[in-house]
């Protein structure tokens, strides 16, 4: 019907000129209903029984309002064996391992070597946020693989880790100043089971 | 049913034979000097005035010709009340006295919920009609429509539609999560497209405007995703252990180019759209990613650290003839070829933050376009004359346009979140 009226129509001018790209039918349909907002996203799956020391550690760091306890064992039990795993952070624009952080990797291999050979740890790779976003996330995941590796090479089972970059899009510090693109400079040990 | 598809006749009103010569205007007026563009005060066709609808008209217009470049954009003179916009129907003799050489007017009606648009332009000095059109919709269809006419205008004027009513997809942070969102060019009608709540980034057009890719780490790991947008159906098409990201479509809609990790290295490789027959182009073991295609799909330019620092390369589509692009600045990433095919956008970190530049593809005329505040994510409007980008010059970050050679920047993006990623498609 409509087709017909702007054909009519465009006889009667003439036609010399056609109303292209003026009339594409589709639409975007509707904005996608988002997942309720009160479901607890963040919190991660149950985990296996805490080491010994955690079921001693997390009540005491709480207050003792029993809420306040109920919310502290919601965190990822995974806490005390990620506290033993530390960051290590890089250079600007390098995935080059320091002195320092091939100590605290020696650290960590021995705590997953000795205390924790049944961890399976995702190592995240992170940069700050002075680089482009896509050579970023290139660049956390050589971060990520350059502490995996030597990792590997202080004897921790490769199938024990993975990798994954998110480039600048997590900071751990969300300041505009080199103290704080220090801290988002870093590959973190993530106990995901 | 209707509901969700856009009614929208156009009705072309006059069609003058004189319009194909294309002689009587010129896009720049001696001495360089802009054309005196004349917006007169949109006016009811039939009923009574509703101001709301004549201002967003108005204030439309205004906007999308000032930016639009050959034009200098005048308000109506004083004592300049006619609401009549048909040939004959009025005097030119107050907009030739304010010095306009082009008129536009426009008439509108409202009845329910269906918006009649009425657009003519004319040459003042000749007092002939150069277009005219009428569009009916849904009142909702407004801006669309009055966009229309803007394009409509350019291609009166220079030969060329404008992208004006095209669309930009974006990255906005403004539900918590970095979300694909979609928005008119100038930042009105913003649609959320993803909602999955993880990190959603780089969504690219298709060529016909009707499909994104854009990667998600909804799956656990950063996976190229393939949407159309109308259906809302996605698909991963990308998947492999390391980053799948950078998702640059062919010109001939059926590949995508991006940078993986699955052999070891973050390298250039092609997939098709539905992520099979991957080819890998670049075989290096440094950082090679953001690819972006030439207009005719010869060529790909990139982003390589392989000689220290990032730098852009230029390759055969097939992965030959490599060659550095960028010669000077330390830092230089995210290249994207002009529709044209006779500029590459990129960006240089320089202190402390990026600025948008332009160079020729043989590496000539490298200039800067950006200067204020940090400066990220350059991409072309369809017909090359527009660079839309992200900057952090107020604060927060948010998307900007400019003309190609860097004039005219303004702020287009108004949401309460970051807004980075921007990609701009006809519709």
């Amino acid at each position: 019907m409509r087709k017909g009226m702007l054909g009519l129509f465009m006889v009667l001018c003439c036609g010399a000129l056609l109303a292209g790209g003026c009339a594409k039918k589709e639409m975007v349909r509707g904005e996608e209903p988002m997942p309720a907002a009160t479901t607890p996203a963040e919190t991660a799956p149950a985990k296996p029984a805490a080491p010994a020391e955690t079921a001693r550690e997390l009540p005491k760091e709480t207050a003792p309002a029993p809420t306040v306890m109920a919310e502290a064992l919601q965190e990822p039990v995974q806490t005390v064996a990620e506290a033993a795993l530390e960051q290590v952070y890089f250079d600007f624009d390098s995935f080059a391992l320091s002195q320092a952080a091939r100590d605290t990797l020696a650290k960590n291999a021995d705590y997953l070597r000795k205390k924790n050979p049944a961890a399976k740890v995702q190592i995240e790779g992170h940069c700050d946020e002075r680089g482009s976003d896509e050579y970023n996330l290139a660049l956390g995941e050589k971060r990520a693989k350059a502490a995996l590796n030597y990792l590997v090479t202080l004897g921790v089972p490769a199938a024990q880790l993975s990798f994954i970059s998110y480039g600048e899009e997590k900071p751990a510090d969300p300041g505009h100043d080199e103290a704080a693109w220090a801290k988002n400079r870093r590959a973190e040990f993530i106990v995901t089971k | 049913m209707t509901r969700f598809f856009l009614v929208l006749t156009v009705a072309l009103l006059l069609a003058l034979p004189v319009l194909a010569q294309q002689d009587y205007l010129e896009v720049t007026a001696p001495g360089g000097r802009a054309l005196q563009l004349a917006i007169a005060p949109p006016a009811p066709l039939s009923g009574s005035a509703n101001r709301a609808v004549a201002g967003e008209i108005a204030e439309l217009f205004r906007f999308d010709m000032t930016l639009a470049g050959p034009f200098a954009v005048q308000e109506a003179p004083a004592g300049e009340g006619s609401s009549a916009i048909r040939p004959g129907t009025f005097d030119f003799a107050p907009w030739k006295s304010s010095g306009a050489s082009l008129l536009l007017k426009s008439g509108y009606s409202i009845s329910g919920s269906t918006l009649v648009l009425e657009c003519r332009l004319y040459d003042v000095t000749r007092e002939t009609e150069l277009t005219a059109k009428r569009y009916t919709g849904d009142l909702k269809e407004l801006r669309r429509m009055a966009h229309s006419f803007s394009d409509e205008i350019m291609r009166v004027v220079t030969g060329e539609p404008g992208p004006f009513s095209g669309k930009v997809a974006y990255v906005s942070t403004v539900t918590g999560n970095k979300e694909i969102h979609l928005m008119d060019y100038d930042g009105f009608t913003v649609q959320r497209l993803t909602g999955n709540r993880s990190i959603n980034l780089n969504p690219d057009f298709s060529p016909s405007g009707k499909e994104i890719s854009f990667t998600s780490y909804k799956g656990g790991n950063p996976d190229l995703y393939r949407r159309e947008l109308f259906t809302g159906a996605e698909a991963r098409i990308s998947a492999h252990r390391g980053i799948n990201i950078g998702g640059a479509w062919a010109p001939d809609g059926n590949r995508i180019a991006l940078a993986m990790s699955k052999d070891g290295h973050s390298q250039i490789y092609v997939i098709d759209k539905y992520g099979k027959q991957a080819a890998r182009l670049t075989n290096g073991r440094t950082i090679d990613v953001s690819p972006a295609w030439s207009p005719d799909g010869s060529r790909i330019a990139f982003v390589s650290d392989r000689l220290g620092k990032p730098q852009v390369f230029i390759m055969d589509a097939d992965g030959k003839n490599e060659r550095r692009l960028t010669t000077s600045g330390s830092y230089n990433v995210s290249p994207r070829w002009s529709p044209k095919g006779d500029r590459i956008a990129y960006c240089r970190q320089q202190g402390g933050g990026f600025q948008i530049y332009a160079i020729n593809p043989d590496g000539s005329d490298d200039s800067q376009l950006t200067s204020e505040g940090s400066n990220e994510h350059p991409r072309w409007s369809p017909d090359g004359r527009f660079i839309v980008f992200s900057s952090k010059r107020g604060g927060r970050e948010a998307l900007y346009v400019m003309r190609a050679d860097g004039t005219g920047q303004t702020r287009v993006s108004r949401g309460k979140g970051s807004d980075s990623h921007p990609a701009w498609t006809r519709w």
